[in-house]
């Protein structure tokens, strides 16, 4: 195991000229590619930036942001990744990791308190695309504070966000160089589970009647990556509940739950059940790591 | 219509609805591959489905859906009001809060037994507090204040819930949101063993009471002077509807509807005797709950709606029919 | 039956003066007995305590001689047919449901009604003249009407007594006097009959024996002749009156003076 890890951490090294995709458990560690000082150096050069962002809304920026707020734990993790942490002086609840903890929480990702946005004196506002908030972006347009919108969850999402905060950050080196290797990534491991037979699998979160991942959702688009058959693709919703009996007939290899006490594993007989934390719910630029710790988790290849 | 046309067409229906439930659900069985399952042959996962699955939940729905029943229409007598139902004295509030007290500090899943127990345990709690606010002014047993205080300890319980779900993480949230929106998803042999054990008898005790309950919906007084034994027969039914209520709750979560509507309906169709009433209600409520689980397995199948969308659904409109037809043929 | 206090109090929590404060009465068995008096001067509390709703603090009240906290409730509901003063119904129910409810003291829990209670309920129906109405909802019925069937349901019990609570107050003249004129044939026929009435004139005129209660004692208790007299009543009514005696119908007219 560590040999195969070793190699295509050599590989993708020699292959990109990053010097680290150093993966330590689920927690994507990903390091800046480019060292801090030549990063502030090229953020200076840069002035003036059209940002467009997910919703499609056009921002200005003078220079590159000073003081950003993140209601987006992916996007916390990409300005990690870009090696701008620094400049990040508000996160959310959600953010979990420790390296965050010194940052100050504003609260929840869709109802922060706005309060302590406004004390932060942020020139950015990070927050999540979509409606289920409309007050936090009319409130943030009131006070005149600029705001861009990400959209964290699909892959192709995923690649648009970290560009765009590359701009917004005068990282767009960086920003590229992270894409590329997703992309590296995510290109090695399919060649990795292409030779192994698909296996058949299920999120299911908990509850009763067991409420199941379904498709089109992140957590779909991983477990495809990885190498495995969502039985429950043909739901007609992202989520939903569905009768016991469905668990019984459709065979299901390996049933992935995130907490084991939340499960009652007499509902799929026969199946190896997995439990993975909230590995599948924080989307974000560790999406290869994910997909690849699932990956060796369904073929039953992990490291032990 | 005749209280004995309307018990045989409920019973057919409560039969057929049953069969229906085991026939169909959200895995479509050829008939042959249902009747192999149940006489011990076909494949094992078939077995699983219909012996483990749809057979226990059908009798569960029935033994809940007709407690509810009988106990709505206990309610209803009791506190002399036809909009009575089984979670007036804030026993869905207390069930609630002991099943959320469990989910939010994970000991939901220790054994399955343990949220079916907390939600009892909240259940007893409310009745308790109800009670004792109810009998603290005086000997006897003032309704009116049983259900003031019904209202009220509801209205605590809510704030509880509402407390700790504010400071509990979303998964929790969701879980409290779909546990309260009642489901017979978790339906074992074990629990309708449980739920049929508690209810049968339960039923029995408030239809032996039905003479005494006809006396109580005209007036306690009334009920005094025609020789009834108000003050026990208030106590000993308010305390097995509202039992009956509890152990629902606690293996099915909040279904509404059931309880208020089906005494009703019957009301209007066959009269307020309780003699027939009470039995009716029973088979009402168990061919109405069966009922409405059946269509949640089935119109978005492989989802499962909630139960009690569809009671409401189907309750609501059925009943504003025949409101509708009773005052016009008045 | 006979029903007869000695020294009867009875206090109710919270208030200054007993609502009955040492009353001796007696209403001899078969006879029209009415208990008369101002609002508050105890007629509904003399009921309840003559019923054993209400407890006796002190004294007693006693039914066919004994005493009525002994009395069993079954077997008191099976010789006392009662008309409260009012009773809300919420519920759907007809005249004939509700008078076979008269019947629920002769029968065991779940038992069925007998050609013997289908006749009684038949008879009762008859004697208060509501057979017509026997399929009709209650709601539907006219306030005459409804009270007969509270009659109607108090002698299917096939009672030896009947007590009733002002049975005439929301009633015209018609419908009083149908009511007054049924409770008469009732003693005729051998039960006794108390009532709690403020018609004073309409009283006289039916009673064999009267009680005028005043804040709770007795003012007066006798025949009408001797209880309808111009000094009792301008005393317990507090204002002056003139009663003059009608020849053709033997009941006294009461009027009041100007002050």
């Amino acid at each position: 195991m560590q040999r195969q890890h070793l190699a295509i951490a050599v590989i993708l090294t020699l292959a990109t000229g990053c010097d680290n995709v150093v993966w330590e458990g689920l927690e994507l560690r990903l390091q800046p590619p480019i060292s801090p000082a030549t990063v502030e150096r090229n953020r200076s050069t840069v002035s003036n930036i059209i940002l467009v962002d997910a919703t499609g809304l056009e921002v200005t920026l003078q220079e590159p942001a000073q003081r950003i707020i993140s209601l987006v734990p992916s996007a916390t993790q990409t300005l990690r990744a870009l090696g701008v942490i620094h400049t990040v002086v508000g996160r959310t609840d959600f953010d979990i990791e420790n390296w965050v903890l010194d940052i100050p929480s504003v609260g929840g990702g869709l109802e922060p308190n706005f309060e302590d946005i406004i004390a932060l004196e942020p020139d950015l506002v990070v927050r999540f695309a979509g409606d289920q908030d409309p007050q936090t972006k009319s409130r943030l347009d009131e006070l005149e504070i600029p705001q861009i919108a990400v959209r964290p969850d699909r892959l192709t999402d995923l690649y648009a966000s970290v560009r765009l905060l590359g701009k917004a950050t005068g990282t767009e080196p960086s920003a590229d160089s992270i894409v590329a290797s997703i992309k590296n990534e995510l290109a090695d491991l399919q060649r990795w589970t292409s030779e192994k037979p698909k296996v058949h699998t299920a999120y299911i979160l908990g509850g009763s009647p067991p409420w199941v991942a379904g498709p089109n959702s992140y957590i779909d688009e991983i477990l495809a990556l990885a190498g495995g058959r969502n039985v429950f693709s043909d739901l007609g919703f992202l989520y939903g509940s569905v009768s016991p009996e469905q668990l019984r007939v459709r065979k299901i290899d390996v049933v992935l739950i995130s907490d084991r006490s939340q499960f009652d594993p007499r509902l799929t007989p026969g199946s190896r059940i997995e439990e993975i934390g909230n590995t599948l719910e924080l989307p974000g630029p560790n999406i290869a790591e994910t997909a690849r710790h699932i990956a060796r988790i369904l073929h039953d290849d992990r490291v032990r | 219509m005749s209280k004995t046309k309307l018990a045989t067409l409920l019973f057919v229906a409560l039969i057929g609805i049953g069969i229906l439930g085991v026939l169909f659900g959200s895995v479509p069985l050829l008939i042959s591959e249902v009747w192999a399952a149940l006489t011990g042959n076909g494949q094992e996962a078939h077995r699983d489905i219909v012996v483990n699955l749809r057979l226990p939940r059908i009798l569960l729905a029935g033994f809940v859906g007709g407690g509810l029943g009988v106990a709505g229409a206990t309610f209803q007598a009791l506190l002399r009001n036809p909009l009575a139902e089984p979670y007036i004295l804030g026993v869905s509030g207390g069930a609630s809060f002991g099943a959320v007290l469990v989910l939010s500090t994970g000991l939901a899943v220790t054994s399955s037994w343990t949220l079916p127990l907390a939600a009892f345990a909240g259940a007893l709690l409310a009745i308790f507090l109800v009670f004792r606010i109810a009998i603290s002014t005086g000997g006897a047993m003032d309704v009116r204040i049983l259900l003031l205080s019904g209202v009220v300890i509801a209205a605590f319980f809510s704030a509880c819930i509402a407390f700790i779900l504010s400071i509990s993480p979303a998964r929790t949230v969701q879980s409290a949101i779909l546990w309260t929106m009642g489901s017979l998803a978790g339906a074992d042999w074990n629990r309708v063993i449980i739920a049929g054990a508690y209810t049968m008898p339960a039923a029995a005790v408030l239809i032996s009471l039905a003479r005494p309950l006809n006396l109580m919906a005209i007036g306690e007084e009334t009920a005094y002077y025609l020789g009834a034994n108000v003050e026990g027969v208030k106590r000993i039914s308010l305390v097995v509807a509202a039992l009956i209520t509890a152990a629902s709750v606690s293996v099915a979560g909040v279904i509404g509807f059931v309880g208020l509507v089906v005494p009703h309906t019957l009301r209007i169709l066959v009269g307020s005797d309780h003699r027939g009433l009470l039995p009716l209600s029973f088979l009402g409520g168990a061919t109405f709950l069966i009922g409405a689980d059946f269509v949640a397995r089935l119109v978005l199948s492989p989802i499962e709606i909630p139960i009690g969308v569809i009671t409401a659904f189907i309750g609501v409109p059925f009943f504003l029919v025949l409101l509708r037809q009773s005052t016009v043929t008045e | 039956m006979r029903f007869e206090t000695t020294d009867l109090v009875i206090k109710y929590p919270g208030q200054n003066r007993p609502a009955l404060n040492s009353v001796n009465m007696s209403a001899p068995s078969g006879s029209f007995y009415a208990v008369l008096g101002p609002n508050g001067s105890g007629k509904s509390t003399l009921m309840k305590g003559l019923l054993g709703i209400a407890k006796a603090d002190q004294g007693r009240a006693l039914i066919a001689e004994r005493n009525v906290s002994n009395w069993d409730r079954k077997a008191l509901a099976r010789v006392i047919g009662v008309v409260s003063q009012s009773e809300t119904v919420s519920f759907p129910i007809t005249v004939r449901e509700m008078v076979g409810m008269g019947r629920y003291p002769h029968l065991g829990p779940l038992e069925g009604e007998g050609s013997e209670d289908k006749v009684a309920v038949h008879e009762a129906l008859e004697v208060c003249d509501v057979t017509h109405l026997v399929n009709r909802d209650l709601s539907t019925l006219s306030g005459g009407e409804l009270q007969r069937v509270r009659i109607a349901r108090a002698l299917a019990q096939e009672p030896m007594a009947l007590v009733l609570d002002e049975p005439t107050s929301s009633l015209d003249i018609k419908h009083a006097m149908e009511i007054l004129e049924l409770l008469k044939q009732s003693v005729a026929s051998g039960l006794t009959v108390i009532l709690t009435t403020h018609g004073l004139d309409l009283a006289a005129r039916f009673s064999d024996r009267m009680l005028l209660l005043s804040e709770g004692q007795v003012a007066a208790e006798g025949t009408p002749d001797e209880v309808v007299n111009e000094e009792a009543l301008a005393d317990v009514y507090g204002w002056p009156v003139k009663v003059e005696w009608e020849p053709t119908t033997g009941s006294p007219r009461v009027t009041p003076l100007r002050s």
